[in-house]
């Protein structure tokens, strides 16, 4: 028995497969910057019983050090603004910040006032974005879906 | 139950009363004093004008009728009325924050600001064992950014300091400025789940200021769209205290019927949360009597799913006993504070706005009154239950034959200054504005979370620490609506 898991083991290591194709998963922090609350129903509602963000692989996590994604919500005011880059420091790399919804992507109809410190994108790498006031559930999970296929080949 | 069922889908509708006057700083607050004496409810407070000539305006509500009364500050000192008003008080905090308002006779510790020394404020707890717990402004799930100082001995809360207004995006300054129709959209987005009160209170609001009045048909659609986002949030609001004492069933069933109650908004109107749905002196809201009809056949199957939820949850014996006793608020402390909505009447403190709402549809209704009001976690989910029969018939009754554009009528002189009372599905939020023509000078929304947070943290005291969260979820307040 030994012996042939050892041959397999080193037939696969010769072989130099790739790892498999499948998606992997991730870990997603929430962080609501200023947001109307929108998103986070949605957010809420795709995680939720019709959804089932978890099926996919996405977990919503309680702590940005479990997380690898960084999902954040609103259009980043100046009271929140210190909190949000704690939240990304405190998260491993490699690190994924996505911005969720129109706010957070500076399309919202506040386009800037004193209270604000965003957008989003001048204060932190913004790879991944989801539009929508709010994003659908649907939405939401079509615009994280793809970050698995890339973790699993990354 | 309450089953409030209005009288005819064209019930009349009609102009609020509306004063204002202005009484000189000395006189202040025996102008306030006089109009609590006379049976009237403080509406809201703020300050307003340019820094080197801040006025201040308090509201306040009576059967559907408004009484302002307006005061030029000698040198940016005002008497306060936080004595004769307790629910004033993060009224005047927040005048003093954004227009350096001095109330004499009081301490307005910073709340739109954050001050970094802790001592500014927090109240200071001494004694053996006590010690200080810091929640926030991030939080574990996925919840709306606020700030919670614990004060503890153990496991038990001495005090709650809130440190709220970590999503203030200035809101009501960057309406300033714009026309009537326009700054509706930063009433609106002040929160996704309150978005029509807030629309409709605006709306109101200025055509009060205009001199208008809503056809029948426009109230019947503004009606359909406060009562539509009653039903999400109230089904929302009891699956979220489910989840508050790990109760998977309840939330999730919950969860279940508030997208299903999101999907006949979509169908309705084209939006989950009923976004651009209402317009100010207009509704271009059109629902086909078919649509309409669909509609009504899937409210009816998710109030019979709701009733076979909430039978569930009144008769599981270890949900009951984690609601039970747990975050009471007596009818005392309730009124002191100046609470509202379901929370409030589930501490026996009535005052349904919908009772007295001549601009919509609601003649005849008589609010839901709770079998045991005993302010706690329990009575407070109750309320949401028991809400619930009176909305769904509204719905039922008022989307018979669907909805048609409507538009509003000339009721009188146009003023400057518009004010109009709204009850959400956390109670009354009351918007105020001013307007130079056609443009508005100031906004102010002051929404029925904000009239509850304090609340909150009364709850809270001399419970124990992990009963916060269900406590907190409850009230199920929007930090959205509050810091605007």
């Amino acid at each position: 028995m030994f012996l042939l898991l050892r041959d397999l083991y080193r037939t696969r290591r010769q072989l130099a497969l790739q790892r498999p194709k499948q998606p992997s998963s991730l870990a997603v922090r929430h962080v609501d910057a200023g947001s109307c609350n929108g998103c986070e129903h949605e957010l809420a509602a795709a995680a939720g019983p019709h959804y089932d963000l978890a099926r996919f692989g996405l977990s919503i996590v309680a702590s940005p050090r479990h997380a690898d994604v960084l999902l954040v919500t609103g259009p980043v005011t100046v009271h929140m603004r210190a909190a949000l880059l704690a939240a990304y420091e405190a998260m491993p790399e490699p690190r994924i910040v996505a911005a969720l919804g129109n706010c957070a992507l500076g399309r919202g109809i506040l386009a800037a006032t004193d209270a604000l410190a965003g957008p989003l994108e001048d204060l932190l790498p913004v790879t991944v974005r989801i539009a929508g006031c709010p994003p659908t559930p649907e939405q939401i999970i079509t615009g994280l879906e793809p970050l698995l296929h890339k973790a699993a080949t990354t | 139950m309450g089953g409030g069922r209005p009288t005819g889908s064209h019930a009349e509708v009609h102009a609020d009363e509306a004063d204002i006057r202005s009484a000189p700083p000395d006189d202040w607050r025996d102008a306030v004093a006089d109009l609590l004496s006379r049976g009237y409810t403080f509406g809201s407070l703020h300050a307003t004008g340019a820094p080197d000539a801040v006025e201040l305006r308090a509201a306040f509500i009576r059967n559907g009728g408004f009484q302002m009364v307006t005061c030029r500050p000698a040198d940016r000192h005002a008497p306060t009325i936080v004595d004769l008003v307790p629910a004033a008080d993060w009224d005047e905090r927040e005048a003093a924050d954004l227009s350096g308002l001095v109330f004499d006779g009081r301490l307005t510790r910073p709340l739109l600001k954050h001050p970094g020394q802790l001592e500014q404020w927090t109240t200071t707890v001494r004694g053996r064992d006590t010690h200080q717990v810091a929640v926030g402004p991030i939080h574990a799930g996925i919840i709306e950014s606020g700030h919670f100082r614990f004060h503890v001995v153990g496991e038990r809360i001495l005090r709650v300091d809130l440190q709220l207004f970590y999503k203030h995006r200035g809101l009501e300054r960057a309406a300033v400025g714009r026309e009537l129709s326009e700054a509706l959209g930063f009433a609106q987005r002040a929160c996704a789940a309150c978005a029509v009160t807030n629309s409709v209170a605006y709306a109101h609001a200025c055509e009060q200021a205009l001199g208008l009045v809503p056809s029948s048909d426009l109230a019947r659609a503004r009606t359909v769209l406060l009562e539509l986002e009653r039903l999400y949030n109230h089904l929302n609001d009891v699956g979220a205290a489910c989840a508050g004492v790990g109760f998977s069933p309840g939330s999730m069933v919950f969860a279940a019927l508030k997208e299903r109650a999101q999907r006949v908004n979509q169908a309705l109107t084209g939006h989950r949360f009923l976004f651009n749905t209402v317009q100010v002196t207009r509704s271009d809201l059109e629902v086909n009597p078919q649509s309409a009809r669909a509609a009504r056949v899937e409210l009816r199957e998710i109030r019979a799913a709701a009733e076979d939820a909430w039978r569930e949850v009144l008769f599981h014996g270890s949900v009951q006993n984690r609601f039970a006793g747990v975050g009471v608020v007596t009818a005392a402390n309730a009124i002191t504070l100046g609470m509202v909505g379901p929370v409030a009447r589930a501490s026996g403190v009535g005052g349904d706005t919908r009772c007295a709402s001549p601009r919509l549809v609601y003649a005849g209704f008589k609010s839901a009154t709770p079998l045991d009001p005993g302010g706690d976690v329990r009575a407070r989910v109750e309320m949401r239950a028991l809400e619930l029969p009176a909305t769904f018939d509204l719905l039922d009754t008022l989307l018979e034959g669907g909805l048609g554009r409507a538009a509003s009528e000339p009721a009188g002189e146009p003023v400057a200054t518009g004010m109009a009372a709204v009850e959400s599905p956390r109670g009354r939020t009351f918007c105020t504005i001013e307007r130079s023509g056609p443009a508005i000078t100031r906004l102010r929304l002051r929404t029925s979370s904000y009239a509850n947070w304090p609340a909150v943290a009364l709850a809270a005291t001399d419970n124990l620490l992990p009963e916060f969260p269900l406590i907190n979820k409850s009230f199920e307040l929007c930090y959205a609506c509050c810091d605007r």
